[in-house]
């Protein structure tokens, strides 16, 4: 059974690099952690992986100890004597969990467990040293290992987002024979314990991967939401999984000819650019007479995310001000702002693809209302008002006369649909007589000027990492100032306060209480314009069975079927 | 009686000169006259969407180019709209206009980087000759190792995007040429009794280089700017379609890219568009910078048909 799909740009299969969705994917496909998120149960919930059972956690929510499976092997590979895979021990978590800590590794996870974990941050300050290797043999007390299936985690503060970050690639199991065979070409060289092998990659171009077959054996859930039995998801239930033995993915950048490619049916999903929406889906949303006859299906879901236009703070015309004076006009600029966004054409120029956002809560988690109004939702004449008030009548210094010029720093330089985007932001500024000036940048550069604090305004969004509140909030968190996540850089005591608070909470309607009290604080300073969530509008080919959306899709081919066609 | 008369008559004619020469050589060839009158309508375009930026900036209002109807987006060619609109409702005959005057803007700008520093660089390595000639030549090589659109985009990325970034990029990355030139140019000229004579009238240096021999090697400044003309409008389309050039001004490379996508559902008008305002242009130059090179350095011409 092969299976033919579309595999991005990746930066290689090392799990501590694994910070974009199309990497996190194929690191997915050899690599496995501790735990995983179910796949077809909602709302979603974390099930043990490579752990015999979910973790004893101790009363004070301080030490998780997990039993680890026996008998399962790392796939054969020449890093291992004699070629044969050894077996998995806890021995190999604390290897790879001190890889995402090392500075040397420039991983981009050591997020999940810095802060966190006892002792980590010292064992990753040393790791900063350039003048020698790491010491891998030197200890972290928070990662123990009391026998060779048992791994014990301490944290030093309740952290009940470990479970969701435990099912992230950055803690999957790795080999140490593996990193210390192929040094620097362990980035294309992944030796995991997963569901498939790489048999071949030819760099932005073509991946193809294999059955592994010392996989050590999972089954496909007995056990999904109501309507999954209706749809023919469980009809694998109990089944070996990978079901499917080879998974071909090509990468083409091309949308056009990935188009051509999904309709001759050389692919198995294809997204629908903006520009081929009306072709595709008709009038009410659904598909077009001409795609359903091909028997393409069309799956709608909303994403966990959000996007948004940030303000940073410290710029000296949009930022927090220096004076409460200050920081009263430009807070009402900032209003202003955002209230100048006509969020339905903005929805209207994405076919509908996107809905508008009204705080950074994004829809599937506790705390989201979709019912709930943004206060700064498009309203010209509000608009205006908040601008006058700011200094600024009719777009124009009331001081100086000058009109008002702002920067808005854009990633996707040469992605038209972008561009067409940002082009839509300076008409909807120019409605209340602001001057908009679109910076592009590619990706990389534009990342670097948030870090750095360069920009003025700037587009961002955030796909969530777990389904928790906290993972978005943690955007305005005051510590979390560039070069951290926080890029607009904004700072609030209260807001802070209620961070804290909730970072040590378990999920519960008072937390939840929380995190809407810290979205009021953080919506009444406007440190971002929010733009939208998005809808996510994926063709299948009507020979692919088991499929289900799911907002963590990385390792979930192994669960699909190619049906005869 | 008869022969001095005649003596006369060509003593009173206007004196020949190298340009009235040219023009005359020029006009001959029809085909560039033809392309010169192409070049003189897109100049007359050129100026009317100068006039109508600049009249909305200085009365601080919404340029008309600029204004849109998002209810009437990506409409189809129409009397009102000939070229139908774009994403957001504007008219794509007026971002095609606009384009021409981003593409005149930028290929003068980068030109008037471009020819002083070519033409003094040449000029110092060509008269001076020895190290400063050596030094030069260094330098050009170096410069002309790079792909030049790498270097530009390079040179954008310190600079800043936009205008600015091509313009100078541009500029500095495009001398080579005419200093490779202006050089040989200079090689020759330093060698004639003109020179000489002057040099032993006391002219200093810069009198010589500048007063002397540079009027005799300016036609190699006019062929190499019509030449590099449509150059720089293909380098400017080629960066803005990349998305690394123009992004707050209709260009066309901007026009080529938004239009590409909707290719495929029949929208052939914008692509087709801005393909044939660039391609006129383009071609229109190319001729006529032959033409100017034939009738201002035949020898050039006659060099390049022995060599080819």
């Amino acid at each position: 059974m092969v299976y033919y799909g579309e595999g991005g740009d990746i930066k290689g299969f090392d799990p501590v690099k694994a910070s974009d969705t199309e990497t996190a994917a194929q690191v997915c496909k050899v690599y496995e952690g501790l735990l995983e998120y179910d796949y077809l149960v909602r709302p979603y919930r974390v099930v043990p992986r490579l752990a015999v059972a979910m973790p004893d956690i101790s009363p004070d929510g301080l030490t998780y100890t997990f039993r680890i499976k026996k008998g399962v092997r790392f796939q054969d590979d020449p890093c291992f004597p004699d070629g044969k895979g050894r077996e998995l021990v806890a021995d190999d978590f604390i290897y790879a969990f001190k890889r995402v800590m090392d500075a040397k590794t420039l991983s981009t996870g050591s997020w999940i467990f810095a802060e966190h974990v006892v002792g980590v941050d010292e064992w990753a300050k040393a790791s900063e040293d350039q003048s020698k290797p790491t010491d891998y043999s030197r200890p972290i007390a928070g990662f123990e290992a009391p026998d060779r299936h048992t791994l014990r985690i301490r944290v030093t503060k309740p952290y009940p987002q470990l479970l969701w970050v435990l099912t992230m690639q950055y803690a999957f199991a790795t080999p140490r024979e593996a990193v210390e065979h192929y040094k620097d070409d362990f980035l294309n060289h992944p030796v995991g314990t997963g569901p498939y092998r790489l048999k071949e990659w030819r760099r932005n171009y073509r991946m193809e991967y294999e059955r592994n077959p010392t996989f050590h054996g999972q089954r496909y859930p007995a056990e999904g939401e109501p309507g999954d039995r209706e749809k023919g998801l469980l009809e694998d239930a109990g089944k070996p999984l990978p079901i499917i033995d080879r998974v071909i993915l090509y990468n083409v950048r091309e949308y056009y000819t990935r188009w051509q490619m999904f309709l001759a049916g050389q692919i198995y999903s294809a997204g629908i650019s903006k520009d081929y929406f009306n072709k595709v889906i008709n009038q009410d949303l659904d598909l077009t007479p001409e795609m359903s006859r091909l028997g393409i299906k069309l799956h709608k879901t909303p994403e966990m995310d959000v996007f948004y236009i940030g303000f940073n703070w410290e710029d000296p015309v949009v930022g927090g001000g220096k004076t409460l004076e200050e920081a009263a006009r430009h807070r009402k600029l900032r209003q202003a702002f955002a209230c100048a966004i006509n969020q339905k054409q903005l929805s209207e120029f994405n076919n509908g693809r996107v809905t508008p956002a009204s705080g950074p809560i994004t829809p599937g988690i506790a705390g989201y209302d979709p019912a709930r109004q943004y206060p700064w939702r498009f309203n010209l004449d509000l608009a205006r008002e908040l601008l006058a008030e700011a200094g600024y009548p009719d777009g124009k210094d009331a001081r100086t006369g000058q009109r008002l010029r702002l920067t808005l720093d854009m990633g996707g330089a040469g992605d038209a649909e972008m561009r067409q985007m940002g082009q839509l932001m300076v008409d909807f500024a120019r409605a209340i007589g602001i001057e908009l000036t679109m910076n592009f940048s590619l990706q990389a550069e534009h990342w670097r000027k948030l870090e750095h604090k360069e920009s003025q305004l700037f587009t961002s969004g955030w796909v969530m990492d777990y389904p928790d509140a906290q993972n978005v909030l943690q955007l305005w968190y005051g510590p979390n100032e560039s070069p951290g996540v926080n890029h607009c850089n904004y700072k609030n005591p209260e807001f802070d306060k209620l961070y804290q608070r909730i970072l040590t909470m378990q999920e519960s309607p008072e937390r939840t209480a929380l995190s809407q009290q810290m979205v009021d604080v953080m919506l009444a300073d406007c440190p971002c314009a929010f733009l939208y969530h998005r809808l996510l509008y994926g063709l299948m080919q009507p020979w692919v069975a088991n499929f289900k959306p799911h907002d963590f899709p990385y390792p979930n081919t192994k669960f699909y079927r190619v049906k005869p066609h | 009686m008869t022969a001095t008369a005649a003596n006369s008559a060509a003593l009173a004619a206007k004196p020949q000169t190298l340009w009235s020469t040219a023009w005359r050589q020029f006009r001959r060839n029809r085909l560039a006259a033809a392309c010169l009158w192409i070049i003189v309508i897109y100049v007359g375009i050129w100026l009317y969407a100068e006039s109508v930026y600049w009249t909305a900036y200085l009365r601080d209002v919404v340029p008309s180019y600029k204004v849109t109807d998002f209810d009437a987006r990506n409409a189809a060619p129409s009397l009102r709209h000939w070229l139908g609109t774009d994403f957001t409702g504007r008219d794509n005959v007026a971002q095609l206009i606009q384009g021409v005057r981003i593409a005149f803007e930028i290929a003068i700008l980068s030109s008037a980087i471009l020819i002083p520093l070519g033409f003094l660089l040449g000029a110092l390595a060509g008269y001076f000759g020895r190290w400063v000639d050596n030094a030069i030549i260094w330098l050009y090589s170096v410069v002309d190792s790079v792909p030049s659109i790498l270097s530009i985009i390079s040179i954008s990325y310190v600079v800043g995007r936009g205008m600015k970034g091509i313009v100078i990029g541009m500029g500095l990355v495009a001398w080579v040429g005419l200093c490779r030139l202006i050089r040989g140019e200079y090689l020759k000229h330093k060698q004639r009794a003109y020179v000489a004579a002057a040099r032993a009238l006391g002219a200093g240096h810069l009198t010589v280089m500048l007063r002397h021999i540079a009027p005799n090697v300016l036609h190699i400044v006019i062929i190499t700017f019509t030449l590099l003309f449509p150059r720089f409008i293909l380098t400017e389309v080629i960066l803005s379609y990349l998305g690394v050039g123009i992004a707050n001004e209709p260009s066309w490379g901007v026009m080529i890219n938004d239009a590409k996508q909707r290719l495929w559902l029949g929208v052939w008008w914008e692509l087709g568009g801005a393909t044939a305002a660039m391609f006129f242009l383009v071609l229109a130059l190319n001729i006529v910078g032959d033409a100017l090179r034939d009738a201002l350095d035949p020898k050039l011409k006659t060099a390049e048909g022995s060599a080819t």
